[in-house]
């Protein structure tokens, strides 16, 4: 789980800009953790009022599905700088130097096409429900209690765009070290096996449970 | 050029792109893209004129799918049950779970691997993380064994087999995704899991106990522990088995009665239920910090790859290809027991090479109609269908098939990725050493498959009952 392991990093330009949009990417992919830890106690409190109280959380539904797009699109950016989109890398994995450096550059010249495509309909899926003239700015509602729709459409565009960034900067680094030959160029991701995934995982993981001992019902330290 | 022409071939571009190692959801979304533009283009008679209104067309078409698709109640148990899995492993449970185990079964021959496998098994399933968890409990339980004179590639073995047992027990992601794939209640899938996961992990330990009683070197018991310290053990152990029943209960309930509630509000409970767990084992919030961040990486990702293969399969919609596939298949001059067994072969062998998210989605909207057309359709009703149980039935007993090949790939020779792992976590073993400990348990997944093709009432008495 070690974050960011697979990209290096050094003094350059590329480099620079590559952490500073991780910025960004970080805090959006937190705000979806949150939002996943809200959908917890959305669903604890909904279950508490409704045994407790007999009063049920007015449109628990309805929030779920407006967190929902939260939690789906804002990481999409930081998964694609960590390379942790799935993908099968039993080809890629074996290629080096200039041979890899060209199909990932291809991969994300695909990429990129198909995000702006996104960023265009998503956006266009929004509009049709946002009016400025309308009440809540909205065109549309959600069934129960009636929130404006138009905020979690935003998400997906907002999101999208983000990682059009990203990749514009992939693009750049993968070029780069395509057309230098390098071996290990940075603000890219750089193939890892699985093997060396879970490898890392379970270092950090052993790094936590090394505080406890047989009896682990200790605090952690 | 045919609808179906088309569908063929931007099918056959996708598997060019996965294969050549693009990221599998942009793949499919890409995929569906250019085929929607093909199909409306070719629709406009290929007018060079008209190759822009295609174009926006199908760009609004795909654009509306990742927000129309992901706002839904039951897709939000797949952020929930990834948050239990990594509160869980800030809570220390592994460990824990461990000495549990080890207290109250240690005592049968082979009592350590055992409690390796129960331990492995319960972590597993909340974590949902089959290769980590092994990379972890290589570290805690093979040298335990070791210690006590395990034969070196047995202990290797158990813990590469013991992995496997994640995805089936509640509370488990793919057993969710595959549902909303299929539109299936998510609810009557996890139950069905339930005994099919419990089911291999007793067979995994009768093995281990059998395999102790014969060869009297493998696996000593360990005796002595009292009831004080097996009671002792316990609260460690505690927050696993309370996610576990509680996530049953919500779905159905045991007790007769309606359920409690939602899976939805049963996942978000077991959760809050490790998150006091993590806090009383005092967890910061720098941890729980990168709890949240994780949950959400890999969130995006299956969500990601979820409105991908969607965007896909609207495209599969109007290219009519999983209707073709259908009739192909049903047109075959082969009993329909044959064919399902040739695609649960063919799975096992796409396993090797792919990860079981990204192979489920990809291959369901076109494989899943197929089986379903295969037992008569979707309504069949059980006296009338191929396999002898209704649509319904059949979607789920499919699922947990499909899902168990998945797991089955992990330990299977010569790629299986949890062998890999444990022999990448301990420099003494080879993966031939780990191969070589894990054939016992590859023999029994087999036999276990092979029970559940025989006998679906194993995967279907829970769900039936849930009514």
């Amino acid at each position: 789980m070690a974050a960011g392991a697979a990209v290096l990093e050094d003094g350059s330009l590329i480099s620079r800009l590559d952490r500073g949009l991780l910025k960004a990417e970080r805090l959006l992919a937190l705000l979806s953790g949150i939002a996943v830890f809200s959908l917890m106690i959305l669903a604890v409190v909904s279950v508490g009022g409704r045994n407790a109280m007999n009063a049920p959380l007015p449109g628990y539904v309805d929030w779920i599905e407006q967190i929902m797009p939260l939690i789906a699109f804002m990481g999409i950016a930081y998964v694609q700088r960590e390379g942790g989109h799935i993908r099968m890398d039993i080809f890629i994995g074996a290629l080096r130097g200039r041979a890899l450096w060209l199909f990932e550059l291809v991969s994300v010249v695909l990429i990129l096409l198909l995000i702006l495509a996104l960023v265009w309909g998503s956006w266009a899926h929004f509009q049709r429900s946002f009016d400025f003239a309308a009440p809540l700015w909205s065109r549309d509602s959600s069934i129960d209690i009636g929130l404006p729709i138009w905020p979690a459409k935003l998400l997906a565009p907002v999101a999208f765009a983000v990682l059009a960034l990203r990749l514009v900067l992939q693009i750049w680094g993968y070029g780069r070290a395509f057309v230098l030959g390098l071996e290990a160029p940075v603000a890219v991701p750089l193939v890892q096996s699985a093997a060396e995934q879970a490898a890392a995982e379970a270092d950090q993981l052993a790094g936590h449970d090394s505080s406890t001992g047989d009896n682990s019902t200790g605090g952690q330290g | 050029m045919e609808p179906i022409e088309i569908g063929l071939w931007v099918t056959g571009g996708l598997l060019a792109m996965v294969v050549l190692g693009m990221r599998v959801a942009f793949a499919a979304g890409l995929a569906g893209l250019i085929g929607l533009i093909w199909i409306f283009w070719a629709k406009f008679g290929y007018d060079p004129a008209r190759f822009g209104k295609a174009l926006t067309v199908s760009v609004k078409i795909a654009g509306q799918v990742p927000h129309s698709k992901v706002s839904s109640q039951a897709l939000s148990l797949i952020p929930t049950f990834i948050l239990i899995g990594y509160l869980a492993y800030y809570a220390g449970l592994t460990r824990a779970l461990f000495t549990a185990a080890k207290r109250w079964i240690a005592w049968l021959p082979g009592g350590l691997a055992v409690s390796t496998v129960f331990a492995t098994a319960g972590f597993a399933a909340v974590s949902g993380a089959s290769v980590a968890t092994s990379a972890v409990f290589a570290r805690i339980a093979i040298p335990e064994m070791l210690d006590i004179g395990y034969n070196k590639r047995f202990a290797a073995g158990v813990v590469a087999a013991g992995g496997t047992l994640a995805s089936l027990i509640p509370p488990s992601a793919i057993l969710v995704i595959y549902a909303i794939i299929v539109e299936q209640d998510v609810g009557k899938l996890l139950l069905a899991g339930f005994i099919p996961g419990a089911f291999s992990a007793v067979i995994y330990g009768l093995l281990i106990v059998g395999i102790a009683v014969i060869f009297k070197s493998v696996g000593p018991p360990v005796k002595g522990f009292t009831w004080g310290e097996r009671f002792a053990a316990l609260p460690g152990a505690l927050p696993i088995i309370l996610v576990v029943v509680i996530i049953i209960c919500f779905v159905y309930n045991p007790f007769g009665g309606d359920a409690w509630g939602t899976p939805t509000e049963g996942g978000a409970i077991g959760a809050f239920i490790v998150f006091l767990y993590a806090l009383k084992e005092g967890m910061k919030w720098t941890e729980l910090k990168s709890a949240l961040l994780e949950t959400a990486k890999l969130t995006v990702m299956i969500f990601t790859i979820i409105w991908g293969v969607l965007i896909y399969v609207r495209f599969l919609g109007f290219a009519d290809l999983p209707g073709a596939f259908s009739d192909w298949i049903t047109s075959l001059e082969m009993s329909p027991m044959v064919i399902l067994i040739c695609i649960l072969l063919a799975y096992a062998v796409l396993g090797m090479f792919m990860d079981a998210i990204g192979m489920l989605l990809l291959t369901l909207p076109v494989v899943y109609p197929a089986v379903m057309a295969l037992n008569g359709g979707e309504s069949v009703a059980a006296a009338d269908s191929a396999f002898g149980m209704s649509g319904t039935m059949c979607a789920i007993w499919f699922g947990i098939l499909v899902v168990k090949m998945a797991e089955f790939c992990l330990i299977t020779p010569p790629i299986g990725l949890n062998c890999f792992v444990v022999a990448g976590v301990r420099p003494d073993l080879s993966v031939q050493d780990v191969f070589r400990g894990v054939m016992p348990f590859f023999v029994a997944d087999a036999v276990t498959i092979a029970l559940l093709v025989a006998f679906p009432g194993i995967v279907l008495y829970l769900p039936s009952l849930a009514g």
